[in-house]
C-alpha cells in the first residue's frame, strides 16, 4: 500500500522533468560507460583470440619443447595423428658484409618446414608463395624479414646477409605473420627461412638456445583433453609445454585480464567521483523539495513513505543513467574498433557482450546507491514546521542507524563484486581502502579549509580587501560547495597524481636504475670451447670495464617437494615456462649468501641447490625443501642448502637457481656472458666477436631496455586513458557545482551590487574562492596521489619510487585553474544581472 | 523645489515577458528635496517598487531621466553605479537580502569596505549596537528572527551614512510589533543622520509618518497626487 502510495506520488512529483539532473545521469551514465568500454574490449580481445586460437597458435595443438628437437618414436606417432609442422625459434645475429665493413642485427629466427603454416597465410611483399621465398635463388636459400630489420641492416630484395656461418638471400618482406602472437617477448624483429637451411649455420648446436614447436592440425572434433592426456604420458619427462587452440595465447589473455582489472579500478574510481556529483545533485535536489516534503508531512505523510517516494525517483533516475552509460559504453568499443584494432596485436572480435555491460551496470546500480542512501534518509528528518520556519534541509544530522547499517553493506558489497569481478582481490581491497583514505582525507581537507576561511573571514588581516574577504567567506560560511567541490576535484586529481607518480615512476625506474650499472652487451650461445677465445679478446680491451660469464642451461621446475610445482606456486613467474639454470663450485665475489651453507667446492654428493632469497620467500619455501628441475628431459632433484640475495633489476647476471657442478655433469651446455664497456669500444667488440664466433648471439642491452620502455609507456598510455576517464567525470562534477551555486552567486552579486560592489571586486572574489576550493583539492591530491602512486609503485610493479615534483605541479596548477574556469564560466550571470531583478525574484 | 537631491523625468519603464511587453512605469515625473520623507504608496503591482528599484539606480529605465544629487544616473555602467550607491545610498528590501554566508557584523561591515573605510568593522560593531544587535554580531542570518535580520538590514543601509535612503516595504515581512519597532528604528536613524528617506509601503499609518505620500496607480503617480511630485 505505501509503496503504490510512494510510486504515484513519486511520479506526480517527476513531472516537474529532469532538468536538475542533468550533472546526475553524466556522472553515472561517463562512470558505467567506462568500464562497460574497458570489458567490452576485453571481451572482445578474448573473443577474437578464442576464434583465431588455431590460426594464432598455428595449429589445434602446439608442444613446444626446449633445445632439442622431438625423439624419431614420438615424431612418427604425431605424424599419424594429422597434419604436423615444425618450428625452430631463436635469437641471432644478422650480419650483412660490404667490403670491409660487416653491419649485424639482432634478430628472432623462425625456421619453417614445408607444413607451415597450417593455418593462416603468410604475408609477403612482393607477394610470393612463401616455398618460393624460402628456396632462394642461385643456391642460395632464401628468407624473408621483418621490414625494420631489413631498413636497419639496408638489405633489399636479392641482398645476401649471414645467420651463423650461412648466407641467405632476402626474398621478400614479412608483413605479416599469422601466429606472432605465441611469441612473446621477443628482443628481434622476425626473419624466417626453412629450417633445412639452418643445417650448415652451426646455430643449433647442442646446448644453444632454441626452441622447438610441433603444431598439429587435427578433425575439428579430436578430443583435445584425450590428446592432452596421451602426450602427457608418451612425452613425461621431457619438459615440454603443451597449448591448444581453446587459449592460444595464454600470456596475452593474461596480460589482458590483469591490465583491463586494472583500468576497471580506474573506472572505479572514477565512479567514486562522479559518485559525489550525484550525492550532491540529490542534495540539490531534496533541499530543493524541503517545502513539498513538509507539506506532505503537514498533511500526514510517515518519513518512511518520504523516503520511499525520493527513493524510487532516484531509482527511476538511476535506472536511466544506467542506461545511458551502458548504451555509451557498448557504443563506444564498436565505433572505435577500427583504430583499437589497428594499435593491438592480438585479433578481436567487436560485438556487444552481455557481461560486462551488466557488471558496468551492477557497479553503476552499487555505487548510486552508496552515494545517494544518506542524503535520502535524511529526508526522514524534515520537519512540517520547515514550511512555516525557515528550517532549511535537514543538513548536519545523522540518519537513523538502520540507513547506516545499509549504507556500510552497500560499500562492503561494492568492494566484494570488485574483487569478485576483477580477480585482482588485494589490489581491489587496497584500492578501496586507498579510495575511502583519500574520501576521508578530502572531507577533513575540506572541512580545515572551510574551518581556516571562516577565521581568516574574520581576522582583522583581511579587513579592507573585500574580494578576499568576500571569498572567504563564502567558502567558510554556511551552506556553499566548498565539500563538494574539494571531494570531486580532489578524487579525481587523486587519481590522476597517482597514474602520474606510477607513469614517472616506471619509465624513470628503467631511466634512472639501468644505465649507470647495466652492461652494454649480453651474449648468449657461447659454446664451451670458445670461451677461452671470448674472455682473451676482451680482456685486452681497455674499453672494457669488467666481463661476467656463468654457464647456461634451461630447464622448468617441475615439482618442489616432490608435489607438481604450478600447484605449489600456481601464478608464480618462476614455475612459468623455462628458466635459465647454472652452476658453480663456489659463490661468486658478489653473491651474498642470506641462509644456509654452500656446498664444499669438491661437492659430489646428492645435488643441491641455492635459490634467490627474494623469489624463495614468494613461493615460501626453506631450508631442506627439494626442488626438481626438467633439464632436457632429465628430471634432477636436488636439496635447498642455502638461499642468495639476487638484484635483478641491474641487468647483470642473475640466476634463480644455482647448482653444484656435479649436479648438471654431462649435461649439454653453453655461456652467458655481460660485457661492461665503453660505448665507444660496444662496435669493436661486436664486430670482433661476431666474426670470430658467428654462432654467438649479441644482446644490445640498450636497445633491449629501449623495446621495453615502449611496451611500458603502451600500458602507461592505457591506464592514462583510464585516468583521463576520471578527470572528466570530475569535470563534469565540478561544472555541477559551479551551475548550482550560480543561483546563489547571482543573488550574493546582486546584493554586492547594491552595496556598490564593482564586477572586477565581485569577480575577483569568485576567481579567489575557486583558486581557494582548487589549490586545496590539488594539495590533497598530490599528498594522496603521491601515497598511491608509492604503494603501487612498491608493491605492485616492485620498483623504487621517487616522488616526481613537475607531475604534482601540473596537478595542483590543474586544481586551480579547472575551479577557476568552472566557477567563471558560471559567473557571467552573476555579473551582468540587474540586481533590482534578481533582488525582487526572490521576493 | 529648493535643493533637489532626486528627480525623475518621464520615467518609463517597459519589462519583456513570456505573456508579452508590460509597461510598468508610464511616464513619472517626480522631485525629492534633501532631508525630506516620501511615502510610495498603491496598491500592489502599480509600480512602486519598479520606480524605488531604478531611483536606487538597480534597474534601468526604458525611457526619461534620473538624476541624483545633481548627476545623471540614468546611463551609468553597472559599476559607476555601483560606486554611486556605495557613496550615496542606503536599500533596506523587504526580504533583507542579508548575505547568507556572512556573520551580522560581515555583512553590515560590507559596504564600509567596499568604501575603502579603514575602521570598517568598528563602525559596523557600533551601528549594530545602534539597532540593539551588539550581542549578535557573530550570527549568521539564518540563525537570526525576521525582526533581527532587518535590524541588521537597517545597520547595513546606515552605516556608510548615506544621503538617501530607500527602503522597500521595509516591515512587509514582519509583525506588527516588530515592523513598527523597525519604523522607530528606521525614522530614527533618517533623523540622526539627516538622510532622505524615500519609503515603499502598503500601511497608511506608515505613510504618514512621511513629510509627503504620492499615490501610484498602474504605472501612473495618481492625478490628485501629481502637483505635490513636482
Amino acid at each position: 500500500m505505501s509503496l503504490a502510495l510512494a510510486t504515484r506520488i513519486a511520479r506526480r512529483e517527476l513531472r516537474g522533468g529532469i532538468k536538475g539532473f542533468r550533472v546526475f545521469l553524466a556522472c553515472l551514465a561517463l562512470g558505467i560507460a567506462a568500464i562497460a568500454a574497458v570489458g567490452t574490449v576485453r571481451e572482445s580481445i578474448n573473443a577474437g583470440l578464442e576464434r583465431e586460437g588455431a590460426s594464432i597458435l598455428g595449429g589445434d595443438v602446439s608442444i613446444e619443447l626446449t633445445y632439442r628437437f622431438i625423439a624419431a618414436p614420438e615424431r612418427a606417432w604425431l605424424d599419424g595423428l594429422g597434419a604436423v609442422s615444425e618450428i625452430v625459434d631463436f635469437r641471432s645475429m644478422a650480419v650483412v658484409t660490404r667490403g670491409e665493413d660487416s653491419e649485424r642485427a639482432l634478430t628472432q629466427v623462425k625456421g619453417v618446414d614445408g607444413a607451415y603454416p597450417l593455418y593462416g597465410v603468410v604475408g609477403l611483399a612482393p607477394d610470393v608463395p612463401l616455398e618460393q621465398a624460402l628456396a632462394g635463388q642461385g643456391g642460395v636459400p632464401g628468407a624473408v624479414m621483418d621490414r625494420v630489420l631489413k631498413d636497419r641492416l639496408g638489405l633489399g630484395v636479392g641482398d645476401v646477409f649471414r645467420l651463423g656461418t650461412q648466407d641467405f638471400v632476402v626474398m621478400a618482406t614479412l608483413t605479416g605473420e599469422p601466429d606472432s602472437g605465441t611469441g612473446g617477448f621477443g628482443l628481434g624483429p622476425r626473419t624466417l627461412v626453412a629450417t633445412s637451411a639452418l643445417e650448415n649455420s652451426g646455430l643449433l648446436q647442442p646446448g644453444t638456445l632454441f626452441e622447438t614447436e610441433y603444431r598439429l592440425r587435427l578433425a575439428p572434433d579430436a578430443d583435445l583433453d584425450a590428446l592432452k592426456a596421451e602426450v602427457a604420458e608418451r612425452l613425461e619427462d621431457t619438459g615440454y609445454r603443451w597449448r591448444d587452440r581453446r587459449n592460444g595465447a595464454p600470456g596475452v589473455t593474461r596480460f589482458v585480464e590483469r591490465l583491463s582489472a586494472f583500468l576497471v579500478l580506474v573506472g572505479l574510481a572514477g565512479l567514486a567521483v562522479g559518485g559525489v556529483g550525484v550525492a550532491s545533485a540529490v542534495r540539490a535536489h531534496l533541499e530543493g523539495k524541503t517545502g513539498v516534503i513538509a507539506t506532505l508531512k503537514t498533511l500526514g505523510a510517515e518519513g518512511r513513505l518520504i523516503f520511499q517516494i525520493y527513493l524510487i525517483q532516484i531509482a527511476i533516475l538511476s535506472a536511466l543513467g544506467m542506461v545511458i552509460g551502458v548504451i555509451l559504453g557498448a557504443a563506444a568499443p564498436l565505433l572505435f574498433a577500427p583504430m583499437i584494432e589497428a594499435r593491438l596485436p592480438v585479433p578481436t572480435a567487436f560485438a556487444i557482450y552481455p557481461k560486462p555491460l551488466f557488471e558496468a551496470a551492477l557497479y553503476g546500480a552499487l555505487t548510486a546507491l552508496l552515494f545517494t542512501l544518506w542524503p535520502l534518509a535524511r529526508t526522514e528528518q524534515i520537519r512540517a514546521a520547515a514550511l512555516y520556519r525557515d528550517l532549511g534541509a535537514a543538513t548536519g544530522t545523522m540518519p537513523r542507524p538502520f540507513y547506516i547499517a545499509v549504507l556500510i553493506a552497500v560499500m562492503l558489497a561494492l568492494v566484494a563484486v570488485a574483487a569478485g569481478l576483477s580477480g585482482l582481490a588485494w589490489l581491489t581491497l587496497y584500492a578501496a581502502l586507498g579510495l575511502g583514505a583519500a574520501f576521508v582525507a578530502l572531507m577533513g581537507a575540506a572541512a580545515l579549509v572551510r574551518a581556516l576561511a571562516k577565521r581568516g573571514a574574520r581576522s582583522r588581516a583581511v579587513r579592507g580587501h573585500s574580494a578576499l574577504r568576500l571569498a572567504l567567506g563564502s567558502v567558510g560560511g554556511p551552506g556553499g560547495e566548498a565539500t563538494s567541490v574539494v571531494l570531486s576535484l580532489g578524487l579525481g586529481l587523486t587519481v590522476l597524481a597517482a597514474v602520474g607518480q606510477i607513469d614517472a615512476n616506471l619509465r624513470g625506474a628503467i631511466a634512472r636504475d639501468l644505465p649507470d650499472v647495466a652492461p652494454s652487451y649480453f651474449m648468449v650461445d657461447i659454446q664451451t670451447d670458445q670461451l677461452e677465445g671470448f674472455r682473451a679478446r676482451l680482456d685486452d680491451d681497455p674499453g672494457v670495464s669488467a666481463v661476467e660469464t656463468a654457464p647456461m642451461l634451461r630447464g622448468v621446475v617441475s615439482k618442489i617437494n616432490g608435489r607438481d610445482a604450478t600447484e605449489v606456486a600456481p601464478d608464480h613467474w618462476v614455475v612459468r615456462g623455462d628458466r635459465g639454470i647454472t652452476y658453480a663450485a663456489q659463490p661468486g665475489e658478489d653473491t651474498t649468501v642470506t641462509a644456509g651453507e654452500w656446498w664444499p667446492v669438491d661437492y659430489t654428493g646428492p645435488p643441491q641447490v641455492s635459490f634467490a632469497a627474494d623469489e624463495a620467500a614468494e613461493i615460501g619455501l626453506s631450508l631442506g625443501d627439494t626442488i626438481t628441475v626438467n633439464i632436457l628431459g632429465r628430471e634432477i632433484t636436488a636439496e635447498i642448502t642455502s638461499f642468495r640475495a639476487v638484484d635483478f633489476s641491474t641487468a647483470g647476471i642473475g640466476f634463480i637457481l644455482t647448482l653444484n657442478p656435479a649436479a648438471l655433469a654431462g649435461a649439454p651446455h653453453t655461456h652467458i656472458a655481460t660485457i661492461y664497456a665503453d660505448e665507444e669500444s660496444e662496435a669493436a667488440i661486436l664486430r670482433d666477436l661476431a666474426n670470430a664466433y658467428p654462432n654467438i648471439t649479441a644482446i644490445r642491452v640498450r636497445d633491449a631496455i629501449d623495446r621495453v620502455t615502449v611496451i611500458l609507456g603502451g600500458i602507461a598510455a592505457a591506464i592514462t586513458y583510464g585516468a583521463l576517464a576520471t578527470l572528466i567525470t570530475g569535470g563534469v562534477v565540478l561544472i555541477g557545482a559551479a551551475a548550482a551555486g550560480e543561483r546563489a552567486r547571482t543573488y550574493e552579486a546582486a546584493i554586492l551590487k547594491t552595496l556598490g560592489a564593482s564586477r572586477a571586486t565581485i569577480l575577483g572574489s569568485f576567481a579567489l574562492r575557486s583558486a581557494i576550493l582548487g589549490a586545496a583539492a590539488g594539495l590533497v591530491a598530490i599528498g594522496a596521489g603521491g601515497i598511491a602512486g608509492w604503494a603501487v609503485s612498491r608493491f605492485v610493479m616492485d620498483t623504487d619510487f621517487v616522488f616526481e615534483p613537475v607531475s604534482a605541479l601540473i596537478i595542483v596548477i590543474g586544481g586551480v585553474v579547472v575551479t577557476m574556469l568552472a566557477g567563471l564560466a558560471f559567473a557571467w550571470r552573476p555579473l551582468a544581472a540587474r540586481p533590482a531583478r534578481v533582488l525582487r525574484g526572490a521576493e | 523645489m529648493a535643493d533637489p537631491i532626486l528627480s525623475l523625468t518621464d520615467i518609463t519603464l517597459s519589462l519583456d515577458g513570456n505573456a508579452g511587453r508590460v509597461d510598468i512605469l508610464k511616464g513619472i515625473s517626480l522631485t525629492v528635496a534633501r532631508g525630506e520623507t516620501v511615502g510610495l504608496v498603491g496598491p500592489s503591482g502599480s509600480g512602486k517598487s519598479s520606480l524605488l528599484m531604478l531611483m536606487g539606480g538597480l534597474d534601468r529605465a526604458t525611457g526619461g531621466r534620473v538624476t541624483v544629487l545633481g548627476q545623471d544616473i540614468t546611463d551609468m555602467d553597472e559599476d559607476a553605479l555601483a560606486r554611486f550607491r556605495r557613496e550615496h545610498m542606503g536599500v533596506v528590501f523587504q526580504s533583507f537580502h542579508l548575505i547568507p554566508t556572512m556573520t551580522a557584523l560581515e555583512n553590515v561591515a560590507t559596504p564600509l569596505e567596499l568604501a575603502g573605510a579603514p575602521d570598517a568593522f568598528e563602525r559596523a560593531e557600533a551601528e549594530l549596537a545602534a539597532v540593539g544587535l551588539g550581542a549578535r554580531t557573530g550570527h549568521y542570518p539564518a540563525q537570526m528572527s525576521g525582526g533581527e535580520q532587518q535590524r541588521v538590514a537597517l545597520a547595513r543601509a546606515a552605516a556608510p551614512r548615506p544621503a538617501i535612503l530607500l527602503a522597500d516595504e521595509p516591515t512587509g515581512n514582519l509583525d506588527g510589533a516588530t515592523g513598527e519597532a523597525i519604523m522607530d528604528l528606521l525614522f530614527g536613524l533618517r533623523d540622526r543622520h539627516g538622510a532622505t528617506l524615500i519609503l515603499v509601503t502598503h500601511a497608511p499609518e506608515l505613510a504618514a509618518r512621511c513629510d509627503r505620500t504620492i499615490r501610484l496607480e498602474d504605472g501612473r503617480i495618481a492625478p490628485e497626487h501629481r502637483a505635490a511630485a513636482e
